[in-house]
């Protein structure tokens, strides 16, 4: 621009001057048609700073990031920039961004204790809005190391403490906060919320232990009632013996009781039946039977045992004939039930609770083969195999 | 006792630079004379003794120190010994200084004698002052509460330090701070087992809180929560239903079968004292009926045995029950009774007293007839009462 003419001109230079300005522009004007856009390109008047950016777009801003982040200044300088910018990220909620930010700070300069103190609690911040609960309590734990009177470390690692449950530590903090800050609020809060939680979670622990006594008493009669019966129960697979006896011992009621919670099949319609006891004190067993003719079967979800075999197949069989028996054969009086493994016949109007004890009950669900009474098929598949009448 | 020379003689043992030995004998005996009361009467007499021996407290010696504070123990058991003990030897900012020092010896010591010594109001105060001036009741209670503060110290008998300072209403009015986080510290211990010591101070100290009733209301709020702590030692094992179970205060829900109640009948009675004043407000009675303290006093009813204990249980419980007060009376402890009525109160509270006794005395009787039924001696001596 030209220079301010001295007093002693006479006023046409001055007019000569301003006509300068009616003519011709100064450099350095915004373009008639795009100064908004380099209006913000102004650091003093940008509203947003952008992310990234190429320093020849905008030279200025070039200029300043280049001052702030200059090698040739003193380590300190540049770790109280940093922060700077960590604590402008945080304003804007740009936790992420923050946690760069102090941990070059901390790294770049590391002689300054109460610097490093404030550091590391806003990076605990940071960490605390991202979610990051272990770390956020890392950072606190940090800088209560190097000043334990520290409030915003305090407050922070107790609540670090509750968000991960750790609900004696927080109370911890709290207590060790209000002894360098007895009247603070905030601990006092905290402490409250803690010790709620705690009880909270002291009695859920008391609910769940008695539930699970009451459930483990009540398995232990039920197995009791089995064993009553003579009935054995066998894994859903055979474990190999390794000729040690306390594996046979580890048979122990937990090892049965477990055994009991396995419905056993492979079938992926039929869930979670299990045998019971009803309030006459009989046994409802799930039972599976087999058609190996037709590759079939049907699952019962509770044979009571002291129901007949008969009743049951009428109940299956009576009103119509399953769809797979092309043979028109499966009518209850025509029917035979074998137990599997010994492949023994069952006379069908003998009650469920006779054999049931006569062999082993795998993965908890009984299983009987029925077969047609005079059907080839049974001839087939039963000889070779020993069958005993009753 | 001493003639004046032998005192002086038995004064002058006590100093650092006699022989250890004579110095030994001097102390020992000095603790042989506070063991009985005469003995106390003397040296209570004999202020310039009890300095010297005091001093000795720092003796490189700990046989001489231990000796020494066991002195000052029993001396301080004696309600006439306080004012000598205080003003001549002025052996509290001592006691204070090295308490709070984690790595004393003779901590526990120190609380016994500072309790000892705030059993009665006027040396209270005392002490109170003392204790503000030299160290601070939030660092006692920071002490009390803090596990292995000393690792030589266990802190029990501060608790009952705590609870003979707030009968004055500067301590309990320090103590309630509602901007510090003070009693609540105290409140787990209501169920510490090991030390019923402890157990006693802290239910002692929270009875004797509850007698201003301003504070009720925060007492009994989230702030505090003081109602589960005074409850828990009275209630039991005995199982209740889900829907009973979901009333109740969390921390009295649930427990477990080896639940165990508070075995002290005297803590127990001062647990439903403290209660009973919780309901002097219409809030507190409202908060009580609420949670259904009535459940476990029901239960608890039926476990005691102890007279005097049930008496307490079954008016506690006539408040759970009983109907609102009239208007204008629902702040009990604010209620002026009249003089006649007053008069018919004490009649009725001295009846109740000499029933109490003659149940007590029934219940001996059938306890020593049983005794004597089972130890049948001589056929002639008649088997019953022996009186």
């Amino acid at each position: 621009m030209a220079a301010v003419p001295a007093e002693s001109d006479s006023d046409d230079s001055m007019d000569e001057f301003m006509n300068n300005f009616k003519t011709g522009g100064y450099t350095g004007a915004f373009n008639k048609d795009t100064w908004e856009q380099e209006f913000d390109k102004i650091p003093m008047f940008m509203k947003t700073a952008p992310e990234e950016f190429d320093p020849r777009e905008y030279p200025e801003l070039g200029c300043i990031q280049a001052i702030i982040h200059d090698e040739d200044r003193s380590p300190e300088e540049q770790a109280k920039s940093l922060k700077d910018e960590g604590n402008a990220y945080f304003k804007e909620k740009k936790y992420d961004k923050a946690v760069v930010a102090y941990t070059a700070a901390l790294q770049k300069y590391t002689e300054d204790p109460e610097l490093n103190t404030v550091l590391l609690t806003n990076r605990a911040a940071s960490h605390y809005y991202l979610g990051n609960m272990r770390s956020s309590l890392n950072d606190a734990s940090a800088a209560k190391k190097i000043k334990p009177t520290h409030l915003k470390a305090l407050i922070r690692g107790a609540q670090c403490c509750i968000e991960l449950r750790s609900y004696t530590d927080a109370i911890k903090w709290c207590d060790e906060g209000l002894k360098a800050h007895p009247t603070e609020k905030k601990l006092q809060d905290l402490r409250v919320t803690a010790d709620k939680h705690k009880r909270a979670a002291e009695r859920d622990s008391r609910k769940a232990k008695i539930k699970e006594k009451k459930l483990h008493g009540e398995k232990e009669v039920l197995l009791a009632a089995i064993k009553d019966r003579g009935i054995k129960l066998l894994k859903a697979s055979q474990r190999r013996q390794r000729g040690s006896d306390s594996e046979d011992k580890d048979r122990s009621s937990t090892g049965a009781i477990s055994e009991l919670s396995l419905d056993g099949l492979s079938s992926q319609e039929l869930m979670g039946a299990q045998v019971f006891q009803d309030e006459h004190g009989q046994l409802h067993w799930p039972v599976l039977f087999l058609y190996p003719e037709h590759q079939q079967s049907d699952f019962i979800s509770a044979f009571c045992e002291n129901s007949c075999f008969i009743d049951q197949l009428v109940v299956m069989f009576g009103e119509e004939l399953p769809p797979w028996d092309v043979d028109r054969k499966y009518y209850p009086q025509n029917l035979q039930v074998q137990i599997p493994i010994e492949v023994q016949e069952i006379i069908n109007s003998s009650v469920f609770s006779a054999f049931v004890c006569r062999f082993f009950v795998k993965a908890g669900t009984p299983s009987f083969m029925v077969f047609a009474k005079d059907s080839p098929f049974k001839t087939k598949f039963l000889t070779g195999k020993k069958v005993k009448r009753l | 006792m001493l003639s004046e020379s032998k005192t002086a003689e038995l004064i002058s043992f006590l100093t650092p630079s006699t022989r250890p030995d004579v110095k030994g004998h001097a102390t020992t005996y000095i603790l042989g004379l506070s063991g009985n009361r005469d003995g106390c009467q003397f040296l209570r007499s004999k202020p310039d003794l009890l300095v010297a021996l005091f001093a000795l407290t720092s003796d490189p010696s700990i046989a001489i120190v231990k000796d020494c504070y066991h002195v000052i123990i029993n001396l301080s058991a004696d309600e006439k010994l306080h004012n000598v003990l205080v003003e001549k030897v002025n052996i509290l900012p001592v006691l204070l200084k090295n308490i709070v020092d984690p790595d004393f010896p003779f901590s526990d010591q120190i609380s016994t004698i500072l309790s000892n010594l705030s059993r009665h109001k006027k040396t209270c105060k005392a002490v109170f002052q003392a204790l503000q001036e030299e160290v601070g009741l939030a660092k006692v209670v920071e002490m009390f509460c803090t596990e292995g503060y000393n690792k030589k110290a266990n802190f029990h008998y501060l608790g009952l330090l705590l609870s003979n300072l707030t009968q004055l209403p500067e301590a309990r009015s320090f103590i309630m701070d509602k901007d510090r986080c003070i009693i609540q510290r105290l409140l787990p211990f209501t169920q510490y087992q090991a030390s019923v010591i402890r157990r006693g101070g802290t239910i002692g100290t929270l009875h004797n809180c509850c007698f201003d009733h301003i504070y009720h209301d925060w007492l009994l709020s989230d702030a505090v929560d003081i109602l589960p702590f005074l409850l828990l030692p009275l209630a039991g094992p005995e199982e209740l239903s889900e829907e009973q179970n979901e009333a109740l205060p969390v921390d009295l829900q649930y427990l477990p079968e080896d639940k165990t109640r508070e075995e002290d009948p005297d803590i127990r009675k001062m647990l439903l004292e403290t209660l009973l004043l919780l309901t002097a407000t219409k809030v507190g009675r409202q908060i009580m009926k609420d949670k259904n303290v009535y459940f476990i006093m029901r239960e608890f009813h039926k476990w005691e045995e102890d007279l005097e204990v049930i008496s307490t249980c079954e008016k506690f419980i006539q408040v759970l029950i009983g109907d609102e007060p009239a208007e204008g009376m629902e702040n009990l402890m604010e209620v002026e009774i009249p003089e006649d009525v007053e008069e018919k109160l004490k009649q009725a509270d001295l009846k109740e007293q000499e029933e109490l006794e003659k149940e007590q005395k029934r219940r001996e009787e059938e306890e020593t007839k049983k005794n004597s039924d089972v130890n049948q001696k001589d056929g002639d001596k008649e088997s019953g009462l022996t009186l």
